[in-house]
């Protein structure tokens, strides 16, 4: 057999793409009847823009390596995971992929809602190729994995995300794969069936297969993959060791979205409203150390928050606060000038303050800073931005170790 | 893609022989899938009423029933003794060619995402398509016979024929059904014009009237040019008719659903690589 030949000829690479382009013919115009179609290719005027979603790429991935794939959405990550499962092939160029390829399907694909668990097993276990008695053998294995108990004869439209996830993966995992292929699913489920997916990709590795992982945790790449690639509309922009192209990615992109950040965080700028306020807020400036506008911070680092604004008649005693909540919606932290004992009167005119945090206790994430006005008398609320503002703590370069929960309490340990 | 261990597969997307053939192999090691799928369809089509399954033979005879109130005065002849067994006999034919062309064309288009996700043989959809119209249509000689024998028609031997009737007709249907579903994949109206395509197709061939009251300068196009004629006349003359059908009769509709089938396989199987870019 020629085909074993090549698989034992000693080459160590189980994963290779020589040259390899995907081209996606777009019709200009989308043509939806044949009325127009025909016309149209009377005239000879169908034109196609193609659209290169990968672009001569070569990469060759060796056997029990496991390969992380980085960049952002449309980059090409997806079309790649398609040539390896062979849903779709090369337009130029060459793919050889030795073994067996089972693929991690996103949650539900292939699952139907009406169908019990027991009978969705054996279903999903027919698209990945395998036949009856494989799965006979394979199914009380599949069901302990997947902890469903009573549920696996319940219809599947009863079971939660996490429950459905689990089957899936249970079912694509249970056989040893040549090639495990994992795209983002490793973020569904609770956190004791990510570990325990996690523990199962482990001993897939542990066994020498290969894994092919698509992921938008850089920690997750770092941690579990020896190289990585990082593709850049459709071209491989940095392939090496995983820790090394993690970094260049991230480097790139922390600069971008300091530039995104702080264009968005100027929308709230002061326009004029066609509703009377008697006091707006003018402009939000988030400033570091040196007063620059900054978007990334990192825990430690000194912020200072600049609020402008405008009356437009006097107020007695307005009161300035901010929120600061965590993209998730947990509240951090609410000082207001009040609390301060900070006293403002305002004539007609421009006025302002800073909040100036010394050192951001925060650990990593994204944040948002809501500003308010608010006049003490009658505890009116005057002028609102609610989660207008936003930074980003990022730790990456800075020496900062702790990076569990939500902040740093500055603490310290002592020998006794 | 069996599991086989070690590193038995070797893909190489370079070499490769003829589409057409490699998806006949495939097909058959994705059998089971077949199975599944069909599995799945008749499962899933009756999971939420009472009634389940019996569904599939209810159906025929309510459809029956509806034509012969309608139109069993009209066709009265002495030539067609049980009018509701000739119309069941043929509408249990046609709605067979109509749902699994139908189902062909749909579980591809709106099922298709799963292609763009795994490798499975893209003809899949169409072959669970034709299997859960073959077990519907099994299902349905239940009823088809009890009327025969209530409205006072004899079996006959011919009945053996049956099931050779309803090969060369589900054969036609997916050639019919791989060559629209390919259609639909780059025009998404084809699936909203087929169904009036289908009703008026069904209207001019002689599914519950006899040929026979065709005006003679309409009858020569609508029975010889209409495929569907001669499948729905193949699975008539043995159960209806009870006899077996001439050599002509055979050959006409085995070697059009041949051709039909051959050319469907084609076009689908030349096309199929690109549609996990348009689905």
């Amino acid at each position: 057999m020629t085909d074993d030949s090549i698989a034992l000829s000693g080459n160590q690479s189980i994963i290779q793409l020589e040259n390899v382009s995907v081209k996606y013919r777009v019709p200009q115009e989308q043509i939806g009847t044949f009325k127009e179609y025909f016309i149209r290719v009377l005239e000879r005027k169908v034109k196609h823009r193609s659209f290169n979603a990968l672009n001569q790429v070569s990469l060759k991935i060796n056997r029990g390596e496991v390969f992380g794939l980085i960049g952002h959405n449309g980059a090409g990550k997806s079309t790649l995971l398609k040539l390896v499962a062979r849903v779709i092939r090369p337009t130029i160029g060459r793919v050889i992929v030795k073994g067996h390829v089972a693929p991690l399907l996103e949650v539900g694909a292939g699952f139907h809602p009406e169908l019990t668990g027991r009978e969705n097993i054996y279903l999903n276990g027919a698209m990945l190729g395998f036949s009856r008695e494989e799965m006979q053998e394979k199914f009380p294995r599949i069901v302990e994995f997947s902890e469903l108990g009573d549920f696996i004869d319940a219809p599947l439209r009863t079971y939660s995300t996490g429950m459905s996830a689990r089957l899936g993966f249970a079912v694509a995992t249970d056989s040893q794969p040549d090639i495990l292929i994992v795209d983002e699913i490793l973020s569904v489920g609770d956190e004791a069936f990510q570990h325990k997916s996690y523990e199962r990709i482990q001993a897939i590795k542990a066994q020498g297969a290969t894994i092919l992982l698509v992921s938008h945790s850089m920690n997750m790449i770092e941690s579990i993959c020896q190289r990585a690639a990082w593709l850049h509309r459709g071209q491989i922009l940095s392939m090496d060791n995983a820790k090394v192209v993690v970094d260049r990615y991230l480097g790139r992109v922390s600069d971008e979205e300091n530039r995104q950040l702080i264009e968005e965080s100027h929308r709230g700028d002061y326009q004029i409203n066609k509703e009377y306020k008697p006091i707006e807020i003018r402009q939000v400036r988030i400033l570091n150390n040196q007063s620059q506008e900054q978007q990334i911070f990192h825990t430690g680092e000194g912020m200072l928050v600049q609020i402008e604004y405008v009356a437009h008649e006097a107020i007695d005693s307005l009161e300035v606060g901010i929120a600061i909540h965590r993209q998730d919606g947990v509240h951090i932290s609410g000082p207001n000038t009040a609390f301060d004992g900070l006293d403002i009167k305002m004539q007609p005119g421009v006025g302002g303050v800073n909040y100036i945090i010394p050192s951001i206790p925060l650990m990593e994430g994204l944040y948002q800073i809501t500003v308010a006005l608010v006049n003490r008398e009658g505890n009116k609320m005057l002028d609102y931005h609610d989660h207008f503002y936003t930074f980003r703590v990022n730790n990456r370069g800075h020496n900062v170790n702790e990076c569990y929960g939500l902040m740093t309490l500055n603490g310290e340990w002592q020998l006794l | 893609m069996k599991s086989q261990p070690g590193l038995s597969v070797v893909y190489d997307s370079t070499r490769r022989g003829s589409v057409v053939l490699e998806e006949l192999r495939e097909i058959f090691n994705y059998r089971y899938l077949i199975l599944q799928l069909v599995r799945r369809d008749i499962l899933t089509r009756y999971k939420r009423s009472f009634l389940g399954v019996a569904w599939t033979m209810l159906n025929p005879l309510g459809m029956m029933l509806v034509w012969t109130i309608a139109f069993s005065q009209f066709f009265r002849s002495d030539n067609l003794p049980s009018y509701p067994s000739f119309v069941l006999n043929g509408l249990l034919a046609w709605t067979f060619f109509s749902q699994t062309t139908t189902a062909a064309m749909v579980n591809l288009v709106w099922g298709g995402g799963l292609l763009n996700r795994i490798y499975i043989p893209r003809v899949s959809f169409a072959i669970a398509a034709m299997g859960t119209g073959l077990v519907n249509i099994g299902l349905s000689m239940v009823p088809l016979i009890g009327v025969m024998l209530v409205t006072g028609l004899s079996l006959h031997w011919s009945l053996f024929f049956v099931p050779i009737s309803i090969l060369i007709l589900a054969a036609f249907a997916l050639g019919v059904g791989l060559l629209i579903s390919t259609l639909a994949v780059y025009f998404p109206d084809v699936a909203e014009m087929y169904q009036i395509v289908l009703t008026a197709w069904m209207f001019l061939t002689p599914v519950m009237y006899p040929e026979t009251i065709l005006p003679d300068a309409y009858r020569l196009y609508i029975t010889m040019l209409n495929p569907m004629y001669h499948m729905v006349k193949l699975f008539r003359i043995p159960i209806y008719y009870g006899r077996l059908p001439t050599l002509i009769e055979l050959l006409v509709p085995l070697i059009i659903s041949l051709f039909v089938l051959t050319i469907g396989w084609w076009v689908f199987t030349k096309k199929s690589d690109e549609f996990a870019y348009r689905i």
